[in-house]
């Protein structure tokens, strides 16, 4: 027996390590590093044999991929590597939302021609990583995708018609109708695949494809990846190097796969991490303490906002379908306590509009001034009683006018902690103003089942992003027709069709017009606060941490700093984070 | 011999056919459309193209067939190898991302189930009926053996990971470095692997340490200790024997402790992010992702049977009784 | 025979200090969340406050009372221990004596079953089930541990009755006609009580260290707080890398204890029923 463990021990300590280098080799041999592939001058790939990737010109990313990096495909706008739209696949242009403007990018300008005719013209230095230059086929030939069912974007050609190559370098899109909201948000989310590769690709292959050799215009190439990383290494001949002198600065990015939000956290504090887009509660103690560890904002609600987190009524179900009610309830919410307690200041609570603070000049101040809603347990019980919502067995909870009980379930994802923690303190607090709404956590599959086919009573949902319209977030409200199952939009089945109406008209005005726009969203707004068929709640931050110790100059709100969204999460890149990387310094030297 | 072996080959076939089964109709039964889910996670925003997504994938997962057919098509997909493809990584296939993380997660369990057992049997051993080491290291043994797996890793990587700064507290190797020979990197490795394994190690220890002390005092008492006494035979003798005799019921311990090692194994990955199968189930699990889970499960049960047919093995050439073809409660 | 048991019952240290302990914790969670006019998941203090006199584990990163969670906790963990320990308990002893008592046929059978059922690993049959159907109850949660774990009880138990079946009382009470239910339940079960008290004591230990890995695992109940639970939380908001020690600390230690004092007693009641064992 002695003899034989004695023996044991060196092999299996020889064979764990074969094991783990097997594992890890073997999982990033096979794609292949596709910056080989990159005739047009891609970095090698350094010191392959060594392994490590020297600190000082490597950005370590966190916050976008919670899985391994699994296709490059740049129409899998929900699960791309981190990156492959952005650092390899490039948009027309790019848009920022904090200045609300719109600048040229792959394209050189872009204007209506008439009223249903969109002309663009491309820059002309531009070339594909594998050499061939960029030209309006590709433009073209992406659009053109659109017209496969499964492609996201194919809605778009119910109101697109056509897009005619006028030259190489000049675009004419004709519509049926002139929905100008939403092109351009297309004009700055689509990214532009190469005609010469994607050409004769199946439907299948379009959409199911992991598109295993990226090749694009940007700024950055593959290098490599593995189960819990992706790599991107910068490569030659950016266009916008010489059209607008533009550089980034890391030499590889190295996103790393979340496992958890916690694990980031240790990162950032190892300064292992330099810039970290996940949600870190009880970040507030660390950036105020000496961690070297900043946000955007140093003071709350220290993030950007990202998206809005709204409680959905079913409208379709008693008593939900009475908007005195629903006004009970919104009066009811203490906002500020999930603000603070769930969230340590980390979010801010929303406007009673719901218009991300970028959206703010949209708001009609004062509509929110007589219609707008706050946390008031008096007011509620107020309007609950006016209603005839009376407690009448003196169990302290109202039942409805006609004697029902009222017993309702907030539903969250089991597993979501934060909006867990913040059910529960809204359940507390209607509870208090005499509303029986219990939270309650169905897996994350069964809610959706229920969401979308309107079984539940009362759900929080955020999936609309900042974008460069409200119109955006009035489709999501207002949207009908209601079909059987509402998967994404409209969630409480409320029908107004003037609401809807005048949403459509919203995408109809032109961008540069804000007065035209305001207008209508005053008119959304006055519905939306009269009829009340959803709650905004807070705003959910744009998630971002970043350390100095390798590089510095990120955005934040102090003077003489960029102001671009400091992240690398996906469809934000397009939003100023690529520029972001451009105007990065490394912390010594430079 | 023969006989006992094939009894046993016979009961782990029934059981993997148990666990396919079970494995296959659990999703069946559960609330909830994995499709659905998954295409709200994608977040498109028109309903037309997510109702054109829905029904291509509906019909490539198959759930669009009759559920007999859903179950031999189950079978003859699992007898080729595949799995399934992952939603959480959609498209790769679920063998693909099981075969990545099964070389961390057995590089833990071995050396950590080997090695426990291997020094807590000696170490039950010499402090059985040694009174002062009884009394003071064997409490100890039960403290790690009633200790959680993850809280003990959780002590570990909380005060010589984060607190001390010792040693690293997620991944499997350092993130500024790719898979080589050289030994920097098989220093990294080494570096994230030995918290985690600690962890396994320690509690399993216990474990074994006081299963071995009990099961010698047991063998002390004896009558052939006794009779070997009283012919004056060496104390040294004596512990041998009763050694090897307490040792085959701590073989067939190990057979039985399989299953609590793996789960430990799993929990101990998922407080060090450390990338093995825990991990992924823990991964699984927050992506609603039911093939790659299915196929952990299916991977483990297979991983299980094998380790206990090679304990069986073992047993059979450790016990010279089983070998004369008893078939009983071994 | 009782007084001597008692005898060496209250002179055995280890079956004497397991018993405290587990009394200890008992009655803290029994009469310790009495103290509270708050309930374990209310705000009700400064966010991640360290222990001090008003709130003496600390707060969590809400500000919630980490001492009345603790007790709340261990509400559950007793429960579940409980609940899941004589559910594996009762199915191990019907199993284990039909098939021991039997034998033949039905042996052969119950004999399969216990084997497959022991075989595969119990966790991770109880993530899929758990995370399929979500359990989020206590008593769910024990249910689905007690129908898991029962099996190598069962095998114990069998072998037990095997080896008394065929003794002269139990020939006699066959001989008299009375019948296989009655036979096990009058003369079987009481001749193996300490055994199977010794079995449930097991059962009780590993089915709150289950219960404790699927909590953290994040599969536990949701509408309660338990010592697992309690982990997963300080786990899931960063407790470590914030250094709120005074969050993590407490839970694992309740189980370790708890557990720990249950093995224990196991050995001290051992001893005490198997004289060999004694310490001379």
């Amino acid at each position: 027996m002695r003899s034989r463990s004695r023996f044991l021990i060196p092999v299996l300590a020889a064979g764990l390590l074969s094991v783990a280098c097997s594992g890890g080799g073997g999982s990033s041999t096979p794609t292949g590093p596709a910056a080989g592939a990159a005739g047009g001058g891609a970095a090698a790939p350094a010191n392959a044999g060594g392994g490590a990737f020297p600190r000082d010109e490597t950005l370590y990313t966190s916050g976008t991929q919670w899985g391994p990096p699994a296709n490059w495909n740049p129409l899998r706008e929900w699960d791309y590597a981190t990156g492959t739209k952005g650092l390899v696949y490039e948009t027309l242009f790019m848009y920022d939302p904090n200045t609300d403007k719109f600048s040229p990018w792959l394209a050189e300008s872009g204007e209506w021609t008439g009223d249903l005719e969109y002309t663009l013209k491309l820059r002309k230095d531009v070339t594909w990583s594998d050499g061939k230059p960029f030209t309006a086929d590709d433009v073209i030939f992406t659009f053109e995708l659109g017209k496969m069912e499964t492609v996201p974007y194919h809605p778009l050609w119910d109101w697109l018609k056509s897009a005619e190559k006028a030259d190489d370098h000049t675009i004419t899109f004709t519509f049926t109708t002139a929905n100008y909201q939403e092109w351009a948000n297309h004009l700055y989310s689509r990214a532009i695949v190469p005609k010469h590769l994607w050409e004769g690709r199946s439907e299948d292959e379009v959409m199911n494809g992991t598109n295993e050799k990226p090749v694009g215009t940007g700024p950055y190439a593959y290098q490599s990846h593995d189960q819990d990383r992706m790599v991107w290494v910068k490569r030659d001949g950016w266009w916008a190097t010489k059209a607008l002198g533009k550089e980034v600065k890391p030499k590889y990015i190295v996103d790393i796969v979340n496992s958890s939000n916690e694990v980031a956290m240790g990162l950032l504090l190892q300064k292992g991490l330099d810039l970290s887009n996940n949600f870190l509660p009880g970040i507030a103690n660390l950036v105020k303490g000496s961690f070297g560890i900043k946000t955007f904002y140093d003071q709350p609600p220290y993030m950007l906002s990202a998206n809005t987190t709204w409680m959905w009524f079913n409208t379709a179900k008693k008593p939900m379908d009475d908007k005195q009610f629903r006004k009970a309830v919104a009066y009811s919410i203490d906002t500020k306590k999930i603000v603070e307690g769930v969230y340590g200041n980390l979010v801010k609570a929303s406007d009673p509009t719901g218009l991300l603070p970028q959206w703010d000049k949209y708001i009609d101040k004062n509509v929110t001034s007589t219609l707008g809603f706050s946390y008031n347990p008096d007011k509620a019980r107020q309007l609950l009683a006016d209603a005839g919502y009376k407690d009448r067995d003196g169990d302290g909870l109202v039942e409805s006018p006609s004697g029902a009980k009222i017993s309702l379930k907030l539903i969250v994802p089991a597993g979501w902690t934060d909006w867990m923690e913040a059910a529960r303190v809204i359940s507390s607090s209607a509870k208090a103003a005499g509303i029986d709404i219990e939270a309650d956590f169905p897996d994350y599959n069964a809610l959706v089942d229920v969401r979308n086919q309107g079984k539940f009573d009362l759900v929080l949902n955020n999936d609309k992003q900042l974008s460069n319209t409200p119109w955006s977030y009035y489709d999501y409200l207002f949207r009908l027709p209601v079909q059987k199952l509402q998967s994404t939009t409209n969630y409480g089945r409320y029908e107004n069709k003037r609401a809807w109406e005048l949403t459509q008209q919203l995408d109809r005005v032109k961008p540069e017009d804000v007065e035209g726009m305001k207008k209508i969203t005053s008119e959304l707004q006055k519905i939306q606060l009269e009829d009340m068929p959803v709650v905004p709640l807070w705003y959910n931050g744009l998630w971002s941490q970043t350390t100095d110790s390798t590089w510095k100059n990120w955005p934040t709100s102090a003077a003489n700093t960029p102001k671009y969204p400091p992240t690398v999460w996906r469809n934000w890149l397009e939003m100023g984070g690529t520029l972001m990387l451009t105007e990065l310094q490394p912390a010594s030297g430079g | 011999m023969r006989r006992y072996l094939g009894r046993k080959l016979l009961i782990y076939g029934l059981t993997f056919f148990v666990a396919v089964t079970v494995n296959w109709m659990i999703p069946r039964f559960m609330p909830g459309d994995p499709v659905s889910s998954m295409l709200s996670r994608a977040n498109v925003a028109q309903p037309a193209a997510v109702e054109a997504m829905r029904a291509h994938y509906t019909a490539m997962f198959g759930f669009d067939l009759p559920l007999w057919r859903q179950y031999l098509n189950f079978w003859g997909a699992l007898l080729q190898g595949d799995l399934g493809i992952s939603i959480w990584l959609f498209p790769t296939p679920v063998s693909d991302v099981i075969v990545r993380a099964v070389p961390y997660t057995l590089g833990l369990l071995i050396p950590s189930i080997l090695l426990s057992w291997f020094a807590g049997n000696r170490f039950g051993a010499f402090a059985a009926r040694r009174k002062w080491l009884d009394n003071t290291v064997l409490p100890f043994g039960y403290v790690l053996t009633a200790t959680p797996y993850m809280w003990l890793a959780i002590l570990l990587a909380w005060a010589l990971g984060i607190v001390a700064g010792v040693f690293p507290v997620a991944g499997a190797y350092g993130f500024d470095l790719r898979p080589s020979w050289s030994w920097t990197f098989i220093g990294s490795l080494a570096q994230h692997w030995f918290l985690p394994f600690a962890s396994l190690f320690l509690v399993a220890f216990g474990g074994w340490a006081i299963g071995m002390r009990n099961m010698i005092i047991y063998e002390l008492e004896a009558d052939y200790v006794n009779y070997l006494r009283a012919l004056g035979a060496p104390a040294r003798l004596v512990r041998r024997y009763a050694f090897r005799n307490a040792i085959l019921p701590q073989v067939t311990g190990l057979a039985l402790q399989l299953g609590v090692l793996v789960a430990g194994a799993l929990v101990t990955e998922i407080v060090f992010s450390y990338p093995g199968l825990g991990h992924l189930i823990l991964q699984a699990i927050q992506n609603q992702d039911f093939f790659l889970l299915q196929g952990t499960f299916l991977f483990i049960v297979i991983g299980v049977l094998i380790a206990n047919f090679v304990i069986d093995v073992a047993y059979v050439l450790v016990d010279p009784r089983t070998r004369t073809g008893m078939g009983g409660a071994a | 025979m009782r007084n001597e048991a008692l005898h060496f019952a209250l002179r055995n240290r280890k079956l004497v200090v397991g018993t405290v302990v587990i009394l200890v914790f008992l009655v803290a969670g029994l009469v310790g969340p009495l103290m509270f006019d708050y309930g374990p998941n209310e705000y009700v203090g400064p966010p991640m406050a360290p222990p001090s006199g008003e709130f003496w584990l600390g707060t969590t990163t809400f500000g919630q009372d980490v001492f009345a969670q603790f007790l709340y906790g261990l509400r559950a963990t007793f429960l579940v221990g409980a609940l899941g320990g004589v559910l594996a308990a009762a199915v191990g002893m019907v199993v284990g004596f039909v098939a021991g008592y039997r034998g033949g046929w039905i042996d052969e059978l119950l004999n399969m079953l216990t084997n497959i059922v022991l075989v595969l690993p119990a966790l991770v049959v109880l993530l899929i089930v758990n995370a399929y159907l979500g359990v989020r109850s206590i008593g769910v949660q024990a249910l689905f541990i007690g129908l898991t774990s029962w099996p190598w009880a069962a095998r114990a138990i069998r072998a037990q009755t095997f080896s008394l079946r065929s003794r002269e009382f139990v020939d006699l009470a066959r001989l008299s006609g009375v019948r296989t239910p009655k036979i096990i339940l009058r003369e079987i079960a009481p001749n193996m009580s300490s055994y199977l008290f010794l079995t449930f004591i097991l059962l009780f230990g590993s089915a709150i260290l289950i219960a404790a890995s699927l909590d953290f695992i994040g599969l536990g109940p949701t509408d309660s707080v338990s010592l697992g639970l309690m982990l997963n939380n300080a786990a899931r908001w960063s407790a470590l890398q914030l250094g709120l020690w005074w969050w993590f600390i407490p839970p694992g230690a309740g189980i370790t204890a708890i557990v720990g004092a249950l093995y224990v007693m196991n050995v001290g009641l051992d001893e005490v029923f198997n004289p060999k064992l004694r310490e001379m």
